[in-house]
């Protein structure tokens, strides 16, 4: 950082140096010549920077000018994109189902949607927006199988259809699956509120455990824009 | 080998760097909370930055830990100095605003915040008012009913809540009206603070908000469980309610045998 610095300040002094000597040679050397010409004043000049009205602190390079923070409603209240309503997954027999907004349960554990529904976790970016948009459904509830029965068995490259409010559409591939035993899922990852949008798949699997009626694992399929494979 | 020697020394160098490096992370803004005035800050007899406008912030992280000698805040361009902060030692770590702002009778001052840092519940957003402004103490509503009350110049409240839109308006403690600032707009992201200070003065009529926003104090949900029953038992359903069905065709076909029988 400092030879950064340095360089930068080695610039600044180099080049109106420079500049200052071409002019002199300019000055001493026939009119005619055409190998130093002299440096056009303008250009002289653009070399320097504006003066500052007294000398700063050298502490002034340590301080970062941010931006404004005056309220503004535009800004205090960003636009987002549309909330997803209906999913498709062809692979694994998903096909128009609804998508519901779901939040969290009084334990802290993320609310799942009925057993034919999805839930999209709207604490959590809308897909699109940067970070983890996340979709769960139960793989099975009540003896039936859930939407998300056959997620484990979804593979890189399945194509995944998003609809939204609005009646776009976005299309998603699937580009990785994994399995976590449940104390393991990663959630800085798949809740993840930063980097390129991804859309995060979700359900349980691997061994059931009858007397706690639940699932040791999380099966997780993390998906992104098709366009970004281009 | 002089690489080698030129990679150890290297990898020396960013060890010894790295106790530094914890210490940047302190968050140290400085905010500009006077409308209608730009000044330039000196620190140590000259100036750190000039014709700081009102809205503006300064990231001061990097001096974290450090002591400002003389700090003053100056009327830009001149020497008439607005406020004499002395030698002001800045904290090594932590979340803190320094906020140029007016007292409660109109004295420009610098207000120093400590910011919370700790996790929101998942599901949640944070909210924290300040009296900033050159004005009596306030009611600060929210959605139209009083969240914080009798709130003096130079104090602050919070409160973790439901995300969402909230419409804040200012009013002079106890009472409904005259609605000094607002009503505006606010929104409350899961997972944020959103810092939001009441400036200006009263008399002169230049009351507003400033907004600052701290991301990334959010918690993941605990689990994700999405089943209650073994995969295959919708499939041993199918199965037993066909072998059901099978049984029934052939007691329902003995029974009709009998019937013929009897017949």
């Amino acid at each position: 950082m400092h030879r950064l610095v340095a360089l930068l300040v080695t610039g600044f002094i180099l080049l109106p140096a420079c500049a200052l000597g071409s002019s002199d040679q300019a000055a001493g050397s026939a009119p005619t010549s055409t190998t130093a010409q002299p440096v056009p004043e303008a250009a002289t000049s653009t070399t320097r920077p504006p003066a500052p009205r007294t000398e700063l602190s050298p502490l002034a390079a340590r301080i970062v000018p941010l931006g404004s923070a005056i309220y503004d409603p535009a800004t205090a209240n960003p636009e987002r994109p549309p909330r997803p309503t209906v999913l498709s997954i062809p692979a694994i027999g998903v096909s128009e189902v609804s998508i519901v907004d779901v939040g969290v349960l009084d334990n802290g554990e993320m609310e799942i949607p009925g057993r034919t529904e999805v839930g999209w976790y709207r604490y959590g970016p809308r897909p699109g927006e940067p970070g983890s948009a996340v979709l769960a459904a139960h793989i099975a509830f009540d003896g039936r199988a859930g939407v998300f029965r056959r997620l484990a068995a979804i593979e890189p490259g399945a194509t995944v259809t998003v609809g939204f409010e609005d009646g776009s559409t976005g299309i998603y591939r699937v580009f990785e699956t994994a399995q976590y035993p449940k104390d393991q899922l990663p959630n800085e990852r798949v809740f993840s509120r930063e980097g390129d949008p991804v859309l995060t798949l979700i359900t349980c699997g691997g061994d059931f455990n009858r007397s706690l009626r639940s699932y040791a694992d999380n099966v997780v399929a993390y998906a992104i824009p098709l366009s970004s494979f281009d | 080998m002089r690489t080698l020697t030129a990679i150890f020394a290297a990898a020396l160098l960013t060890l010894a760097a790295l106790p530094a490096m914890a210490q940047e992370e302190a968050r140290i803004h400085l905010l500009h909370g006077i409308p209608d005035t730009n000044v330039d800050v000196e620190v140590g007899g000259a100036n750190v930055f000039e014709n700081f406008a009102f809205g503006e912030t300064q990231d001061l992280s990097a001096l974290a830990g450090e002591t400002l000698v003389g700090l003053k805040v100056k009327l830009a361009g001149t020497d008439t100095v607005a406020i004499d902060a002395g030698d002001t030692a800045l904290p090594a770590s932590g979340n803190y605003t320094i906020i140029a702002h007016l007292d409660a009778d109109g004295t420009p001052t610098l207000g120093v915040f400590a910011n919370d840092t700790s996790a929101i519940a998942a599901g949640e957003g944070r909210i924290v008012v300040r009296h900033a402004a050159a004005a009596p103490a306030v009611d600060i509503k929210a959605n139209g009913a009083v969240a914080f009350a009798n709130v003096p110049n130079g104090a602050e409240g919070q409160l973790d809540l439901a995300p969402g839109i909230l419409t804040a308006e200012v009013v002079p403690a106890g009472a409904d009206a005259p609605v000094v600032i607002g009503p505006a707009d606010l929104t409350v992201a899961e997972g944020a603070s959103l810092i939001v200070y009441a400036v200006g003065s009263l008399d002169a009529g230049s009351l507003t908000v400033l907004t600052e926003s701290i991301v990334g104090l959010g918690t993941a949900p605990a689990a994700v469980n999405t089943g209650d029953s073994p995969v295959g038992a919708d499939m041993r359903l199918v199965v037993a309610a066909g072998l059901g069905a099978a049984l029934m065709a052939a007691f329902a076909g003995r029974r009709r045998t009998a019937i013929d029988r009897r017949a």
